[in-house]
């Protein structure tokens, strides 16, 4: 490994599958969650060996994966979808028990409601939580703004392309105001010009807003382009097989040194043949 | 040139119709059929405006419409409420749907007869009937629309903040609205079917009725303009229907026209390259 990828990619402690080693005051805290799933004959399947994971405030943290390694299980029991069948995941200091709008969603796609107009869509979060329509109304004209959707107000999600549709999702899992965003392959059916913009949103929004971020994906160029940190997941049963703190210099170009090792370094782990 | 415009959809349509009353008219005068049996086109035409002009077909369609309306409002409400009951309640569902399933098999028709029966032939037969005959592909619809309802829009609506009541009525009732409203449309014309199966069996107003009154009288041209009636009658509930549709609920004719805005898309960016992705649909 040359000096320079060492110096950008600091490597953190061996991860390590002991609850108490966590920090207390991380905002999410996955204490040796584990998740087993049952076939209706009986058979079970371990999803997740005990994972533990604390995740910092403002942390933009990528769960990589290849398919099958557990990182859409764990994003859904952090958001609340699945209950860990051992441990416990705490977020905010609460233990997670079911959904809740301090956690935002943003799905892979067809997520937005179709019966609603792209205003009305951003505001369904606001409107659950009984704000006044004045207010729903400034604040979805604002994050509409963030998303550069101001002009689609009121259009219907069909007529949106793939990449406008996750715009609004990403503008409606952020009208609550949650501490957590969660994203499970938001960018992956998009094609790849529609992606890289939206990655550079992202990472905007993610310099604005503050939010931590917990972002699912199996591409190993999006996971290094948009994490300060990135889990890799390996499977049966999912488990933790690295944990690196990435300090590359934005914007993280494809060709330079510390993105091609840090590549190498993801897809050895993740077991990609790199004649790829 | 005058090829092209010949093969017109709408060309060849008012040919193939023109050409059919034009040969009915010439069988009913060529007296090789009875014109009391047959009576000319021009001469229905003639009966239609004689009874619109007294004012006796607009009472007939008033009174037919009213029942249909009643009929259905009953048959839709009761179908949309018990759909989405049996949806949520697995106990409910356990409970009741063997019942509503064997009777569902039973043709509506089969119960003209026992309707009136109970009901005599006042209006309460007739709006029971339609009634019973809108309830089941509305019922049918709403389950499954309630029960299918996507997943992920389930998910999403629940990390929103919606819950119990709320979950129900802004995420799974509009969710499952297509279905519904697909229901409700082929509702329409079943309760156009037993309006009329109702009043053939006894009425004092409704087009069935002239119907069944004109065959007693030998005035098959007024049978005639009460055929033609029912045939406006259903063509303009549905597209009453459909207008309705689209004013309420401009997104699902959106999605319904998905397919072809997708084709028209794809060929779009073919042509102009991938920078349309972020560009309007047209």
């Amino acid at each position: 490994m040359s000096a320079a990828s060492s110096a950008a990619v600091i490597e953190r402690p061996t991860p390590s599958a002991a609850a108490q080693d966590l920090p207390a005051s991380a905002l999410i805290r996955c204490e040796a969650v584990g998740h087993v799933y049952r076939s209706t004959l009986g058979d079970e399947t371990q999803a997740l060996a005990s994972v533990s994971l604390a995740v910092a405030d403002g942390e933009f943290l990528c769960l990589l994966g290849p398919s099958g390694c557990g990182k859409t299980t764990l994003l859904n029991m952090i958001a609340g979808f699945v209950t860990p069948t051992s441990g416990r995941i705490v977020v905010g200091g609460r233990s997670v028990e079911g959904p809740s709008p301090d956690r935002g969603l943003v799905f892979q796609d067809y997520s937005l409601f179709p019966w609603l107009t792209v205003a009305g869509n951003v505001a369904f979060g606001p409107r659950m939580a009984g704000q006044s329509a004045a207010n729903r109304k400034t604040l979805t004209a604002e994050l509409l703004e963030l998303v550069g959707l101001g002009a689609a107000a009121d259009r219907y999600p069909s007529e949106l392309s793939g990449g406008m549709q996750q715009r609004v999702a990403i503008a409606r899992a952020l009208a609550t105001d949650p501490a957590v965003l969660l994203m499970d392959e938001p960018f992956a059916a998009l094609d790849a010009m529609t992606r890289g913009a939206l990655q550079r949103q992202l990472l905007e929004i993610h310099e604005r807003k503050r939010k931590t971020i917990v972002f699912v994906t199996h591409n190993i160029a999006e996971a290094i382009a948009l994490g300060t940190r990135i889990v890799v997941l390996t499977p049966h049963p999912g488990r933790i097989a690295e944990d690196i703190r990435v300090d590359l210099p934005r914007p993280r170009r494809r060709t330079s040194n510390g993105f091609n090792t840090l590549y190498e370094r993801l897809a050895a782990a993740i077991g990609v043949d790199m004649a790829d | 040139m005058a090829r092209v415009s010949f093969d017109q959809p709408a060309v060849l349509g008012a040919l193939g119709a023109g050409g059919f009353l034009l040969a009915w008219e010439a069988l009913s005068r060529s007296g090789l059929v009875s014109p009391i049996m047959l009576p000319a086109p021009s001469v229905v035409l003639q009966s239609g405006v004689a009874l619109v002009q007294s004012g006796e077909l607009v009472d007939h369609v008033l009174a037919s419409l009213w029942r249909a309306a009643l009929g259905f409002l009953a048959g839709a409400s009761l179908g949309i409420a018990l759909g989405v009951a049996l949806a949520r309640s697995p106990r409910l569902h356990g409970l009741l749907n063997p019942l509503v399933q064997t009777f569902r098999a039973i043709p509506s028709l089969a119960f003209v007869p026992l309707a009136i029966f109970w009901f005599g032939i006042g209006e309460t037969s007739k709006i029971f009937l339609i009634a019973w005959g809108v309830f089941f592909p509305v019922w049918v619809n709403t389950f499954i629309g309630v029960r299918d309802v996507s997943p992920i829009l389930a998910r999403a609506g629940a990390s929103l903040g919606a819950t119990g009541w709320r979950m129900l009525a802004f995420v799974v009732l509009p969710g499952a609205l297509p279905f519904i409203i697909a229901g409700l449309k082929i509702s329409l014309s079943i309760a156009m079917v037993l309006l009329v199966a109702a009043e053939l069996a006894g009425a004092v107003y409704g087009v069935g009725y002239l119907i069944q009154l004109s065959q007693q009288v030998f005035r098959v041209d007024q049978m005639f303009v009460g055929l033609a009636t029912l045939g406006l009658m259903g063509f303009a509930a549905d597209l009453a229907f459909d207008r309705a549709v689209r004013w309420l609920f401009p997104w699902i004719c959106a999605r319904a026209g998905d397919a072809r805005r997708d084709a028209a898309l794809r060929r779009e960016r073919r042509r102009v390259g991938a920078w349309t992705q972020e560009s309007f649909t047209p």
